[in-house]
């Protein structure tokens, strides 16, 4: 007998009004703790299908399977990071952190508030834990968000483009951090991204998308090549440079042919 | 210097100015104002028993402090005022949060709402005083009208403009709706929301003064109006400064209130 798959989009399609953004039906399994990099160009439905598996959006036609059950409505076994208004203003970067656990009765309030603290350190806002996201940047308001979910214990992780707004060393320090969590704590992840390297370096698997109508244009096995563990060594290495490359190439092959 | 800004300074599109320098601004239009209105009648450009000089409205008002018991109906006025506003604010908050959430209450409410929310406050007194006699249920009534209806849509609007994405964040961290509605989405509209209870409690004194003139036997309005019969200019004036400066006071406090309890903004 087949194990049942973790995640699963089954036929899944999607139309808003007449804007068919899921034509043909799509079908992807996710296994328990994979890092999945979603990449595609803007448009496609890259975050639509994310906020499908966080049940903010429901299929046109099709399942979303979570252990072989459909996904109900939102909870905290999915958390999300938006694009933007991810943080609450009218809280502290600590208090949004504390947000995550606002709901969580198997966790004491002082406990809460050691993990918040911990997790506002782990994405380096310890300096700002008691300011107020109008006086941070929009990269550390992400951030914000990001620790807020970690915080939220959810098991999976639903990202859209977190580090978008990040400069290269922080981006740097964020990836392998997140990296980190994730196969420490088995996290499934899908992170939205437009970078190559950056999903090449993060994810297990990358799904590349073609223009909308999404359809998958190519299903990338990136820990057969470059291995689970991957830190700043790996970032140098000669395997990933070329891995990476090739994966350009193929995009831009790709989109020559549709343009032509 | 910092301390002497030259003109071009305090002309910047859309610039910044300091607390300091936009309180003086406003009490030199203000000194200005008043100095206009001492010199007209003094100057002979106005008859005194049309435009008293500000001197005489003083004393007009100090008589009517200390000997016709004007800070009574002063208070009357105010009384009134919350009453209506608060019955006001007390039904639309709901009603407006109900008709942004859930569009089957929206859908049905709002062609009602809208229809009412045209019908000019004046039109409806003498309905009011037929149902209601000039008692104080008349006045509550058509300051309630004249407010209500409006606030309920302030409100629902107040309520869209919450982003989506609040919602979902408290939704996946396992929130159910009433509690996004109280954590998040009551959090997220309160600037905007104190904003309108402002400008609201605004409209109840125009429409109480309406109220008051028609309907009554007591309060500012009626003051007003009594002492318009006798040609007492410098009475109603008076009167008129009263609520100007109730006004005032009032809408400053509130803006105070709101700096304070929106300091993250
Ligand atoms: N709620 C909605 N109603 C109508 N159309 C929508 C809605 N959400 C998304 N769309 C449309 O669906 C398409 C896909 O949008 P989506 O946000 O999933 O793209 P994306 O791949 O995430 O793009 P980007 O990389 O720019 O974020 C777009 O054409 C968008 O206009
Ligand atoms: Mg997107």
């Amino acid at each position: 007998m087949q194990p049942v798959p973790y995640l699963q989009f089954a036929s899944v399609t999607k139309k808003f009004g007449e804007l068919a953004v899921v034509e043909q039906p799509f079908n992807l399994i996710i296994p328990r703790g994979q890092f999945v990099a979603f990449l595609g160009p803007s448009g496609c439905g890259k975050t639509t299908l994310m906020r499908m598996a966080g049940g903010l959006d429901t299929p046109s036609t099709g399942n979303i399977l979570l252990e072989g059950a459909p996904v109900g409505p939102p909870d905290r076994r999915r958390g999300m990071v938006f694009q933007s208004y991810s943080s609450f203003p009218w809280l502290t970067v600590e208090q949004n952190v504390l947000f995550g656990m606002k709901y969580r009765r198997d966790i004491l309030q002082s406990q809460k508030r050691e993990r918040a603290a911990h997790y506002v350190r782990l994405v380096g806002l310890a300096e700002f834990a008691k300011s107020f996201p109008n006086r941070i940047s929009g990269g550390m308001r992400q951030r914000v968000a990001i620790a807020r979910t970690l915080a939220a214990g959810s098991e999976i992780l639903l990202m859209d483009e977190p580090f978008g707004a990040l400069d290269a060393q922080l981006r740097e320090e964020l990836q392998v951090e997140l990296r980190r969590i994730q196969s420490e704590d088995r996290k499934t992840i899908i992170f939205v991204t437009h970078d190559v390297e950056e999903a090449v370096f993060l994810a297990d698997r990358i799904i590349v998308f073609s223009p909308r109508p999404a359809l998958i244009r190519a299903d990338i096995d990136v820990t057969a090549v470059l291995g689970a563990k991957r830190d700043l060594a790996t970032r140098d290495s000669a395997e990933f440079f070329k891995f990476r490359t090739s994966i350009l190439h193929m995009l831009r092959a790709a989109h020559a042919k549709e343009s032509a | 210097m910092a301390t002497t800004p030259s003109l071009a300074r305090l002309f910047v599109f859309r610039g910044q100015l300091s607390r300091k320098i936009k309180f003086f601004a406003g009490l030199l239009t203000a000194l200005a104002a008043i100095g206009i209105w001492a010199a007209a009648p003094m100057l002979g450009w106005i008859e005194p028993i049309f435009l008293p000089s500000p001197w005489a409205v003083l004393q007009a008002l100090w008589i009517m402090v200390t000997q016709n018991g004007l800070l009574t109906d002063a208070g009357i006025s105010i009384a009134r005022v919350w009453a209506a506003f608060l019955l006001s604010a007390i039904m639309a908050v709901p009603l407006g949060i109900l008709m942004s959430s859930y569009r089957i209450i929206g859908a049905a409410f709002e062609p009602l709402i809208d229809f009412v929310r045209y019908l000019p406050v004046p039109a409806l007194v003498p309905l009011a005083i037929i149902w209601f006699g000039i008692g104080e249920e008349t006045k509550i009534f058509l300051l309630w009208l004249g407010t209500f209806f409006q606030l309920v849509l302030l409100v629902a609007e107040d309520m869209k403009r919450v982003p989506q994405e609040y919602f979902e964040t408290a939704y996946t961290i396992g929130a159910r709706p009433y509690q996004a509605l109280t954590s998040v989405a009551l959090r997220a509209m309160a600037p905007s929301l104190v904003d309108n209870l402002r400008i609201t409690l605004g409209w109840c004194w125009t429409y109480l003064i309406i109220a008051e003139i028609v309907a009554a036997s007591n309060g500012l309005g009626f003051v007003i109006w009594t002492a318009r019969r006798y040609m007492a200019t410098d009475q109603v004036m008076a009167g008129v400064l009263v609520i100007g400066l109730i006004g005032l006071l009032s809408d400053q406090a509130l803006r105070a209130l709101h700096r304070f309890m929106f300091r993250y903004l």
